[in-house]
């Protein structure tokens, strides 16, 4: 799962600080203990948990009118907007992406609060997407606005 | 209309010749002054010459390096004195027009010609002519309008519309409730101090009788005379400001297009295109709404959504406010209609979020009352408090509520910053349902209505959950016909 990994990182250069900080200062061992203790609970829950929460939560669509997603875990948004509104369609693919065969894309419209991002498709899922989509943009002659 | 003489390159008017050096001096201020500086340290004045004779020459260069031209589908500006660019603009996307003109260019009879698109724009990438001759404004703004309005204004006097507002000295009653005075004096204070004139200032002779005035009276007396000048300032500061700003404002709608002009000293004029307007918002802040007043903003695309672009009209009385927007987009009932209740689990927020901090707060001083001390006036204080925010609690779910149907979507809340946005359904491009882990426990979500024009996003704060996908499906029928939100 690339968002375990996204946020292990994260985690894994807290965990090396904290072994740096014990190599270099051995007093204290109860505060050492209890940072550990912290981090130990913050990779189960951002490594562990968040992940599969938001991948429960995580769906998208593409009908034949709208392009809907639901995304989130702790605040959860679903966003909905009609096929004939969208402007651009995007396709971002971060390293971490690459290693796992993933793609987002973001769907745009003409406002900035209405952008539509579909995150952690398979490419080639992704790609069929997006020539599906950029056909459906191209037919809508209007303004868009 | 003219086009064909249009296509060539054309200069800017030739009297920016001296606007230009000028400006371009009042920028460079700090670097003269530096340079004087440095002129004195090294004895050497040829560093201060040199340095506004640069100035000055680049100034003027920037007039012979400007030039613009307006085709048949598009108009181009050359710009630029190291850095050449060319903006060019699609004629058929240009949104509004708008001028500006300060005070130098009005002594001259110049005026900043602003062109807008539904991009946003800032800083270099903006189109802006400026400036050009004020008698051709007129004629350049229906050439540049004609693509995008099929209005034909003919001549520079176009026929003079009907009038919607008209600024009264009225208005001027709202201006002192407005914090503009006081920001302007603490931006006065920020600006004497990075000079670097504050430190000269406490040792002079006029800070020192001051303390010593202060003295003689007792802390309290000089902080209460303190705080009233400072107050008093800053109403005469907010009054000058709005009556120079304002005065004289009018708008005015011909057709299709809507023109506001307003201020005394700096002349500013929006021409506005009416088919681009897509509702409408009335802001009552908390102290003009006590005094019955309202302001006025255009929910328009191509036209940034806040400050002072999309402002239609100051604070000024409410029944105004409502009469124009209702004459604008044609629907009373969206703009002073009664509007649905949010209800209880709404009302419960708005009522936890307001008493939490005094609950904190009660909480830490009981703690502190128990171990240390705490001085007995602390409690009156703290009770103080607790009522302005119970006050303010009660009006912002008092606030809350929104309309929709007959395709308009009016949403109103807010209690500092109350405001009423009605958006026309068809400019919606998008929905979305937002619930965080309290709201999905309480069972509202925020629905947020995303559009091109305006602030991009206008939200119904804590509608039950339940009716957030019917508001949706009520206002865009093709929400209604995707079974996502049937769900």
């Amino acid at each position: 799962m690339v968002w375990a990994i996204g946020a292990a990182i994260p985690w894994v250069v807290l965990v090396i600080g904290q072994l740096v900080w014990f190599a270099f200062d051995g007093r204290w061992w109860w505060l050492h203990g209890l940072a550990a203790a912290a981090t130990v609970v913050g990779i189960v829950v951002f490594v562990v948990v968040v992940p599969l929460w938001r991948y429960r939560v995580h769906r998208w669509e593409i009908g034949t009118q709208a392009v809907y997603t639901r995304t989130g875990w702790l605040v959860q948004e679903r966003r909905i907007a009609p096929i004939s509104r969208v402007q651009t369609v995007d396709t971002y693919r971060g390293p971490l992406d690459r290693i796992f065969g993933l793609a987002n894309i973001t769907v745009t419209t003409a406002s900035s609060a209405g952008a539509v991002r579909i995150v952690a498709l398979d490419s080639d899922v992704a790609d069929r997407v997006v020539a599906q989509l950029t056909d459906i943009a191209a037919l809508g002659a209007e303004d868009a606005t | 209309m003219t086009i064909a003489h249009d296509a060539v390159w054309q200069r800017l008017s030739a009297r920016m010749l001296l606007v230009h050096p000028v400006h371009e001096v009042l920028r460079q201020i700090p670097v003269l002054i530096g340079s004087v500086v440095l002129g004195s340290a090294t004895g050497n004045p040829m560093w201060a010459v040199g340095v506004l004779v640069l100035t000055v020459g680049y100034g003027i260069a920037r007039w012979f390096t400007t030039t613009y031209r307006i085709e048949p589908d598009e108009v181009q500006l050359r710009a630029g004195v190291l850095q050449r660019k060319v903006l060019s603009v699609p004629r058929n996307r240009i949104r509004s027009v708008s001028t500006d003109a300060r005070l130098l260019h009005r002594l001259l009879g110049l005026t900043v010609l602003r062109l807008s698109t539904g991009q946003e724009a800032k800083g270099d990438a903006a189109f802006a002519l400026d400036a050009v001759q004020a008698e051709q404004v007129p004629r350049l703004r229906a050439i540049l309008l004609a693509d995008s309005l099929a209005v034909s204004e003919e001549g520079a006097d176009a026929p003079v519309g009907r009038e919607l507002a008209r600024w009264q000295p009225s208005w001027l009653r709202y201006s002192p409730l407005s914090f503009t005075g006081l920001a302007m004096i603490l931006a006065a204070f920020g600006l004497v101090y990075q000079v670097g004139a504050g430190a000269a200032l406490s040792d002079s002779q006029l800070a020192q009788s001051g303390i010593d005035a202060a003295e003689r009276l007792g802390v309290m007396v000089s902080v209460v005379i303190a705080v009233v000048v400072v107050l008093l300032a800053s109403v005469v500061l907010s009054v000058m400001r709005s009556l120079l700003t304002y005065g004289n404002l009018v708008l005015r709608r011909d057709a299709d297009v809507l023109h506001l002009e307003h201020g005394l000293l700096r002349a500013r004029e929006h021409t506005f295109d009416m088919r681009r307007l897509r509702g409408g918002t009335l802001r009552e802040p908390l102290l003009v709404r006590l005094f019955g007043g309202a302001r006025l903003d255009a929910v328009m695309t191509g036209v940034d959504g806040a400050g002072e672009a999309s402002l239609l009209l100051p604070p000024c009385p409410r029944a105004t406010a409502q009469t124009v927007l209702s004459e604008l987009i044609a629907r009373p009932d969206a703009v002073t209609g009664p509007l649905r209740a949010h209800g209880p689990a709404a009302t419960r927020r708005r009522w936890t979020r307001g008493l939490v901090l005094p609950a904190v707060l009660l909480v830490v001083l009981l703690a502190l009352a128990f171990t240390v001390s705490v001085p007995l006036w602390v409690w009156p204080v703290w009770a103080v408090l607790a009522v302005c925010c119970a006050l303010l609690a009660a009006d912002r779910s008092r606030s809350l509520g929104h309309r929709v149907g007959d395709g308009w979507l009016v949403a109103r809340a807010g209690s500092v910053e109350r405001r009423r946005d009605c958006i026309a359904a068809p400019g919606i491009i998008a929905w979305t349902v937002r619930q965080t882990l309290f709201q999905r426990r309480a069972g509202v979500a925020t629905l947020i209505a995303a559009t091109a024009a305006g602030v991009k996003r206008y939200q119904v704060i804590d509608v039950p959950a339940e009716l957030a996908w019917t508001i949706a499906a009520t206002a865009s029928p093709w929400v209604a016909q995707t079974e996502w939100a049937r769900q």
